[in-house]
């Protein structure tokens, strides 16, 4: 009597759950492999541990089970819960398809928003590139376009652009190591990397959001492109003069170099903007955090130590410490010449 | 498990380009197998029941170190004029690189910096990025495995570097010119192995370009 009148409610259960599967879409198979999220009554166990018939069977099973796990601790308080229980809890057969049943489901959900959003393969497209169309579009990135009627062409590519930002990366490092800069709180290659990460995808969400607001035909992947192939400048402007210590000669690499690739990327946005206030805003906006961002690499990043550069031999070996290395050696003649002084006496 | 090689349980060695000079080692009774962590797991079990205490295979072998494949392979290395074989890489070997790590570390200390940490976290986040850009770059994937052993063999002119820096400083004219050297020397055999790998060639420079960065990263942990 027990199955069968499970098994009724059990069939209606399971063909109104059909058309619900269909609306979720979520759940889409168990383990009797139909398309329904409720497990369908009929098909279960006689021995489904909801009724109180089946205790002793369950006591057995349970007793089995007990010995199979060797770890045993879990297996203890679980039977004491589930003999309180007329289900014997999670460890009914009936607790135990439901959580397998989650289980199923939770790996599934979690997979699939993982390979959705984790899917690096949606970049894919970005770094389809050749090294004459990255060349290319290295030396385009100082010369500023003429025509700014009609939007100028982006490439929306991040090949080139990642690896500027990482030459970046690297000529910054290099300053700082041959200038002995000191960072207090944090290391060198941290602060590195998050300067220039930092402006690459800062500055970039800044301008597209300004540019959302001045109403600009730019996608995001065409802004992080133009900023991207625009630190070409400052990579170049920087590695000449952290090896020639100048101040003119980093001026004039400054308006001239930074100028030029300032004016490419004003240029672009300028096409694509229409208005007059608009434009201004955001070019104005644009050159002057790229201009600057130069500025503050240079000054902040490397110390330009003119005047010890002259009266050293390498740059690791200021004078004080050549005073401070020869006092042990002179208290070590010292001391040995005390010394033989004292055992020739004895 | 269904895609597991079933083929390949037994006692052949694995397919490649090295594998006529493991049969010319191997004189023992046995033929030997260098198992490596992609077999099937019954094919392991059916190995450790059948062979009783005398007859398990040497250390080296359970291992999966066989010093001739990295030699070899160090070879192809030293040489990056030379085209490379595409599958030379179809086994992922640690051994070499982190035998190379280990060097690169011991010349530093002999240099008086204790660098060990900075090598080898250096070295896992190159990994890591240069695993990210190949997958995007390339059509065929690549494992975490392949990488970090092309990265790793390709590290032996920075071992070289290194040991050079114990007898005079790098940091003048020649030792830049000699650090860009070696870098371009690394960079070319990784990105050598990497295209042959893939099938990339077109992109042998854009491969070589990261891959210089990284191994420019180690230069100035040596050089500085």
């Amino acid at each position: 009597a027990g199955p069968s009148a499970m098994s009724a409610p059990g069939a209606a259960a399971g063909g109104g759950s059909r058309s619900g599967a269909a609306e979720w879409g979520g759940f889409e198979d168990n383990m009797q492999g139909g398309g329904s999220a409720v497990i369908d009554m009929e098909n279960m166990d006689d021995t489904s541990g909801s009724s109180f018939e089946d205790m002793g069977e369950m006591h057995q099973r349970m007793k089995e089970e007990e010995e199979e796990e060797a770890e045993g601790e879990a297996g203890a308080a679980e039977e004491e819960d589930g003999e309180f229980l007329g289900m014997k809890g999670l460890r009914g057969q009936l607790g135990r398809q439901v959580a397998d049943q989650m289980w199923q489901v939770g790996k599934r959900q979690a997979s699939r928003a993982f390979s959705l959003y984790a899917n690096i393969d949606i970049l894919r497209p970005y770094f389809d590139v050749e090294p004459v169309q990255v060349r290319a579009r290295l030396l385009e990135s100082m010369i500023p376009v003429k025509m700014i009627n009609f939007p100028q062409k982006i490439a929306g590519e991040l090949y080139g652009p990642l690896m500027l930002v990482f030459t970046l990366v690297a000529i910054l490092l290099h300053g700082m190591k041959t200038s002995d800069t000191i960072i207090r709180e944090g290391t060198l290659m941290g602060t590195a990397i998050g300067t220039c990460f930092g402006y690459w995808l800062g500055v970039s969400s800044f301008i597209y959001f300004l540019a959302y607001l001045c109403n600009a035909q730019i996608t995001m992947v065409q802004m992080l492109s133009l900023l991207g192939y625009g630190l070409f400048g400052h990579c170049i402007t920087l590695f000449v003069t952290y090896n020639i210590h100048f101040h003119s000669l980093f001026y004039i690499f400054w308006l001239v170099v930074g100028g030029l690739s300032t004016l490419r990327m004003v240029a672009v946005l300028v096409s694509r903007t229409v208005g007059h206030t608009q434009r201004l805003i955001l070019c104005g906006t644009l050159a002057a955090l790229h201009m600057l961002f130069l500025l503050y690499l240079h000054f902040a990043y490397h110390k330009v130590v003119e005047g010890i550069l002259d009266t050293l031999e390498g740059p690791n070996m200021p004078p004080f410490q050549r005073v401070a290395r020869d006092i042990p050696v002179v208290s070590n003649a010292v001391l040995n010449t005390t010394a033989k002084a004292v055992a020739l006496t004895l | 498990f269904a895609s597991c090689p079933r083929s390949q349980a037994g006692e052949q060695p694995p397919a490649g380009a090295f594998a006529p000079s493991e049969m010319l080692l191997s004189s023992q009774s046995y033929t030997g197998q260098i198992l490596q962590p992609t077999y099937s797991p019954d094919t392991l079990s059916h190995l450790s029941y059948a062979d009783g205490l005398d007859e398990e295979p040497p250390l080296l072998e359970e291992l999966g170190i066989n010093f001739e494949h990295v030699w070899q392979k160090t070879l192809t290395v030293l040489n990056p004029m030379k085209p490379a074989d595409g599958n030379i890489m179809n086994e992922t070997d640690l051994t070499g690189p982190m035998v190379f790590c280990l060097a690169l570390g011991a010349t530093l200390l002999l240099a008086g910096k204790v660098h060990f940490g900075y090598v080898y976290g250096i070295s896992a986040i190159g990994c890591l990025a240069m695993h990210a850009l190949l997958n995007l770059m390339s059509v065929p994937g690549v494992s975490h495995g392949c990488v970090a052993s092309v990265l790793g063999y390709c590290l032996l002119p920075m071992v070289i570097l290194s040991s050079s820096a114990v007898i005079f400083s790098l940091q003048g004219i020649l030792g830049s010119l000699l650090a860009l050297f070696i870098i371009g020397w690394c960079s070319l055999s990784a990105s050598k192995i990497f295209t042959s790998a893939l099938a990339m060639e077109g992109q042998q420079l854009l491969i070589a370009y990261p891959c210089a960065l990284l191994y420019g990263l180690l230069a100035l942990l040596t050089v500085f």
